[in-house]
């Protein structure tokens, strides 16, 4: 029987690093040249399936710009199973960003995060300032995943979107700690969902024991 | 990042993050207005925030130290008083408490609710429903309240004749009674007076309905809004459960104001938090010369370590970042409340409250898990009527909003008391003063141990204490009721009672809403008529038809870009 697990993914880097074309690019598969900064995004999800049969659905949570001034609301953080934290390899100051980003993860949020160090526009890797051994190195430091990928050309994606999904489950089974962020979704205990109303007077009857 | 020093233009900048401040920033965002929204603090939610143990103290000591040269802290230095608290050494998992400064009860129907679904921020926070209301009857003993007509059908503890006294009186209270003749003439009368002359309630029966149905908090409060808020209660009940009410996880009121600025900032709204506004100045910008317009004003912000300043044609404001000047000069969107105030505390404690039924019997219908009535609580609401404790006060009615672990207002093992009482008449004695007998007859619940029982068991301490009395804003002073529409708002107060200020502050953004609208339209329009603006998309004629615009099919979770 195949498993269906859902995990909340968020966004963290730098302004213009491209942190919504990524996304843009992994569930739509568009790229938009002219896309300014990020209007319109609550959340979106997409759906990767593995090998062995197992779907993994994504709600990543964009930053909506919150990100600019330090404003991140420590709801954004919370019960987050997974990040992913780009920078620009144009861009030495981006990685820089990126680590103080990865700072903030580890003492904000939940201490079993899988963190995803992504370095975007790999297509202009003629304007490189960020090399492969420097970010793959810090990686390693501290345990996170790493890949380099670019929004534009689709490359390397879809790759680093499949190694978190293959990594979750077996680090964070969603059942254990409300993997969703959704109200009422499986995982919170009396949790009430605002659009599901009682079936019938009691249905919802918190747990009392 | 931005080094140079530049201007961002704005149409609306909103001063503080609370709830009603947080719902209208999403509602003018989504209605396509630009808005920079702003915060003295370094979190969301101003006075509705949701703190760790850590930022409580913070906000603890600033508020406790003489006055601040900034607007803001002196003002709020003026509204909280009477600040004491003890702390035990630092918490292990001081950063795993949520611990609402506005502790609230969600009514499953009402403004807030519909503000929630309507405009989509309902996906970013979850909720709990309250599980239980009790009265406080003796040391370690309470009295559960029947919350709906089955529960009434159901008591044993009711006689036959009470019993059809009180489900008249629940009937009555769920019609359409305005024009009733038991009400006609008795609008005005104190409600428990009321319930006992009209509907023959027992005192007992009397007591639960006024404070534990309809959230009395004086002796004198009147028939008419007590009426009208037990019928918006009985209807919310089964909505969701059992419970009209709903608490929200992280501390309510705090976690949902975030969600509403996250959909603010979803729809281009900017963000900057831990910057104390520095200086607020007014420019008047002349009507272009064709026009019949008079002059408009335009507010320039300068802001703390922060390069750029901020300029906007609508300010919105909370009463504490404006000095009196600026005050004066803001337009009055409906009549403010008189001045009130109420003794708050805080107390953290690493034992659950357990309701014993002091009729346990016969306590309502509820499965219990225990074989004598009593119900280990995780989101519970305890009422002490007026007159209960020979300590206490013979006019007002004390809540405690007792939060735990399932409404993730604490990490596992703890739990917060959020005790909270109106002060009706001026008073020398200290929040600590009024609310210690309070605090102590709440913590002769807390279960000490299996082994013990209630009697004889050690009442526990709890681990951190505050107290404070908290003021509503003093309204600003009206210079002329019939005054044009200006381009400074004070949205109004909300209710303080725990049952009425999410919804009321939902209903005050709307009003606010509304006129800010009104006054960003004309803007727009004086702005279309001036040359230099000329085929500027930023000045078209905004389309605002609804608070919520209808969450088209692009937008909805799945696919929302």
């Amino acid at each position: 029987m195949s498993k269906q697990f859902q995990f909340k993914l968020v966004l963290l880097g730098e302004s213009a690093v491209g942190k919504s074309s990524l996304v843009l690019r992994f569930v739509k598969d568009q790229f938009d040249d002219y896309r300014e900064s990020t209007i319109g995004a609550a959340f979106l999800t997409q759906t990767v399936s593995l090998d062995d049969g197992t779907t993994v659905k994504f709600e990543i949570w964009d930053t909506a710009g919150q990100e600019r001034y330090k404003s991140l609301a420590p709801m954004y953080y919370r019960n987050a199973n997974c990040a992913v934290v780009v920078y620009d390899i144009t861009q030495t100051a981006s990685l820089e960003k990126a680590r103080s980003w990865i700072r903030e993860l580890q003492r904000q949020a939940d201490p079993s995060i899988v963190i995803a160090l992504c370095g975007n526009k790999s297509d202009l890797s003629a304007r490189r300032q960020v090399s492969q051994e420097e970010a793959k190195k810090y990686a390693d430091e501290e345990g996170l995943m790493w890949g380099e990928t670019s929004a534009k050309s689709g490359e390397g994606v879809a790759d680093i979107f499949t190694a978190i999904a293959k990594k979750l489950p077996l680090t964070a089974p969603p059942s254990a700690r409300g993997g969703a962020a959704r109200p009422g979704a499986s995982g919170k205990p009396g949790g009430v969902d605002l659009n599901k109303q009682a079936n019938a007077a009691g249905a919802n009857e918190p747990c009392n024991c | 990042m931005q080094a140079e020093t530049g201007s961002m233009d704005v149409e609306v900048v909103i001063l503080g993050t609370g709830l009603r401040e947080a719902i209208l920033a999403a509602a003018l965002s989504k209605a396509g207005f630009t808005v920079a929204h702003l915060d003295y603090n370094e979190y969301y939610g101003g006075d509705d925030a949701s703190l760790s143990l850590d930022e409580l103290r913070k906000w603890a000591r600033e508020r406790s130290e003489p006055p601040h040269t900034s607007n803001y802290l002196s003002s709020q230095r003026a509204r909280f008083t009477a600040v004491s608290s003890s702390w035990e050494a630092v918490h292990a998992q001081a950063r795993h408490f949520s611990i609402s400064l506005s502790p609230t009860t969600l009514p499953s129907v009402g403004p807030l609710i519909d503000s929630l679904m309507a405009s989509g921020s309902s996906r970013y926070g979850g909720f709990k429903l309250l599980e239980r209301v009790a009265l406080y009857d003796k040391p370690g003993y309470v009295k559960m309240v029947p919350g709906s007509k089955e529960d009434v059908f159901k008591s044993s503890e009711l006689g036959l004749l009470d019993k059809r006294r009180l489900m008249r009186f629940l009937m009555f209270a769920t019609s359409e009674f305005e024009d009733k003749p038991e009400l006609v003439g008795h609008e005005d009368t104190p409600f428990v007076d009321f319930l006992r002359q009209t509907f023959s309630l027992n005192e007992g029966a009397s007591i639960a309905v006024a404070y534990a149905l309809a959230f009395n908090t004086t002796t004198s409060d009147t028939t008419l809004p007590a009426l009208q808020r037990i019928r918006r209660y009985l209807r919310s009940a089964g909505r969701y459960g059992p419970s009209p009410f709903l608490v929200g996880h992280y501390g309510g009121a705090g976690e949902v104001a975030q969600g509403f600025c996250r959909l603010s900032a979803v729809h281009g709204g900017i963000y900057i938090l831990g910057r104390e506004v520095t200086s607020i100045t007014t420019s008047e910008i002349p009507a272009p010369p064709s026009s019949t317009a008079s002059p408009r004003t335009r507010y320039t912000l300068a802001l703390q370590d922060f390069p750029e300043q901020l300029s906007c044609d609508v300010l919105i404001s909370t009463h504490d970042y404006l000095d009196p000047s600026l005050k004066s000069q803001a337009t009055r969107i409906s009549s403010d409340r008189p001045s009130q105030a109420i003794a708050r505390c805080i107390a953290v404690i690493d034992k659950p409250i357990v309701f014993r039924s002091s009729q346990f019997s016969n306590s309502q219908g509820a499965s219990e898990d225990e074989t004598d009535g009593s119900t280990q609580v995780d989101t519970a609401l305890l009422i002490f009527p007026p007159s209960c404790l020979e300590a206490g006060s013979s006019t007002a009615a004390a809540n405690v909003l007792i939060s735990g672990p399932q409404a993730y207002a604490a990490p596992e093992g703890h739990f917060l008391l959020h005790l909270s009482m109106p002060l009706v008449e001026p008073t020398s004695r200290t929040a600590e003063e009024l609310l210690k007998p309070y605090l102590d007859a709440t913590l002769s619940m807390a279960d000490a141990g299996r082994e013990t029982s209630a009697s004889e068991s050690q009442p526990i301490r709890p681990s951190h204490t505050l107290f404070y009395v908290q003021h509503l804003p003093t309204p600003p002073s009206p210079s002329d009721a019939s005054q044009s529409l200006g381009s400074l708002f004070v949205p109004p107060s909300d209710e303080t009672m725990l049952s009425e200020l999410s919804d009321s502050a939902a209903t005050n953004a709307e009003t606010t809403f509304w006129k800010v609208v009104e006054k960003l339209k004309e803007i727009r329009r004086i702005k279309r008529e001036s040359a230099e603006t000329e085929g500027d998309k930023s000045v078209e004629e905004p389309v605002v038809d609804s608070f919520w615009p209808p969450i088209s099919d692009t937008t909805v979770v799945d696919q929302d870009w």
